[in-house]
């Protein structure tokens, strides 16, 4: 049997009633789960409302934790089934207005940093909105299998655990979303 | 020298070695590879450049930071959820130590729900009956009747003569 993961290890002492461990994962992953949220459903306050919930179930599941898994393989698996419920439920109703709000949730440096190049910053905003739109048009698997792969540095295996599919079905999931993307992104170069 | 290979486009299961390469995932050795058939490959090459550029492109896009209060939120939540039940149970941990107070409480329970069934089964008057209770004639009304009725006999035998006698 593989060696117990770092991660596993804290949740299961958090099994045994230590907090403070719980308070490790949390600082470890909390930065991750947000913002791989915030990237699915691109809206901040439904991110960190959706976050809440996945650390809230992780602390509930504690007494009946078992380490079969790497933990934050576990842990993405109940971030991508309530992004994937949030975004099926329509909780979250992606709309312009929505797109502006979040724009201010951006870095300040990006709009008014006080250089002159103001021409420069309007053009940056107007790829990052370029790039946000380009990843919310791709389906909903596709776009978690391609945000885990460019930003969490998965491996295919790991996404497969997470997604809950076959690693060639990850290799198609990810080759057809990348090739949507360059078709819509490649002029950024 | 570097071994040939056959165009990885040609797959999809072969295409994930560009996809690693722009990833810069590859060993040494099959990443020089790649780059010796791509010298050669116009189709290879372009797809390495354009998902170099959406790579490249991806990493700018950098997400909102996390609110200042997320933790608070979150332990009181937790707190939220455990904290009922637990103080519940915390605070009635030392009564349930000694061992009569649960069949005392069980019994009160009991005698309590017998007091709510029998009040319930009590009959309620209705309207009818609680109409001839009203009408009841108190012993007060019937004296002041009686004095009443001495009265007008009284009037009648003053103002009226004597009836004559009946002739025999």
């Amino acid at each position: 049997m593989a060696a117990l993961d770092f991660d596993a290890e804290l949740m299961l002492r958090v099994r045994e009633g230590d907090g403070a461990s719980f308070g490790v994962l949390l600082d470890k992953h909390r930065s991750s789960v947000v913002h791989f949220l915030f990237r699915m459903v691109q809206n901040r306050a439904v991110a960190e409302e959706l976050a809440q919930e996945v650390f809230l179930r992780v602390y509930r599941s504690r007494a009946t934790y078992e380490p079969t898994a790497k933990f934050t393989t576990w842990l993405f698996r109940i971030a991508t089934h309530l992004a994937l419920n949030a975004l099926r439920d329509g909780r979250h109703d992606r709309s312009q207005e929505r797109l502006d709000d979040d724009s201010g949730d951006l870095p300040a440096r990006q709009v008014s940093d006080g250089r002159p190049n103001v021409e420069h910053a309007l053009l940056n905003e107007a790829r990052l909105e370029e790039i946000r739109r380009a990843i919310a048009a791709l389906p909903e698997k596709q776009r978690a299998a391609v945000l885990m792969h460019k930003y969490e540095e998965m491996e295919y295996s790991q996404i497969a655990k997470v997604l809950n599919c076959s690693e060639s079905a990850v290799k198609s999931l990810l080759f057809r979303a990348y090739e949507t993307l360059r078709a819509r992104l490649a002029h950024l170069a | 020298m570097v071994t040939p290979m056959n165009c990885p486009l040609e797959t999809r299961e072969t295409a994930e070695l560009l996809l690693d390469y722009c990833r810069r995932r590859l060993s040494p050795e099959r990443a020089a590879m790649l780059e010796n058939h791509m010298q050669t490959c116009t189709a290879c090459r372009g797809f390495a450049e354009r998902q170099r550029a959406v790579w490249e492109a991806l990493d700018g896009w950098e997400a909102a930071p996390v609110s200042a209060d997320f933790d608070r939120r979150l332990y009181r939540r937790i707190e939220g959820e455990t904290s009922w039940l637990e103080r519940l149970s915390g605070r009635l941990r030392p009564l349930l130590a000694y061992r009569g107070v649960p069949v005392a409480a069980a019994a009160c329970l009991v005698i309590a729900a017998g007091l709510l069934m029998e009040r319930s089964a009590t009959p309620v008057p209705t309207a009818a009956v609680a109409q001839k209770v009203n009408v009841e004639v108190q012993p007060e009304q019937v004296e002041k009747a009686l004095d009443a009725m001495d009265l007008i006999s009284e009037f009648n035998d003053k103002v009226r003569p004597e009836k004559p006698q009946a002739k025999l």
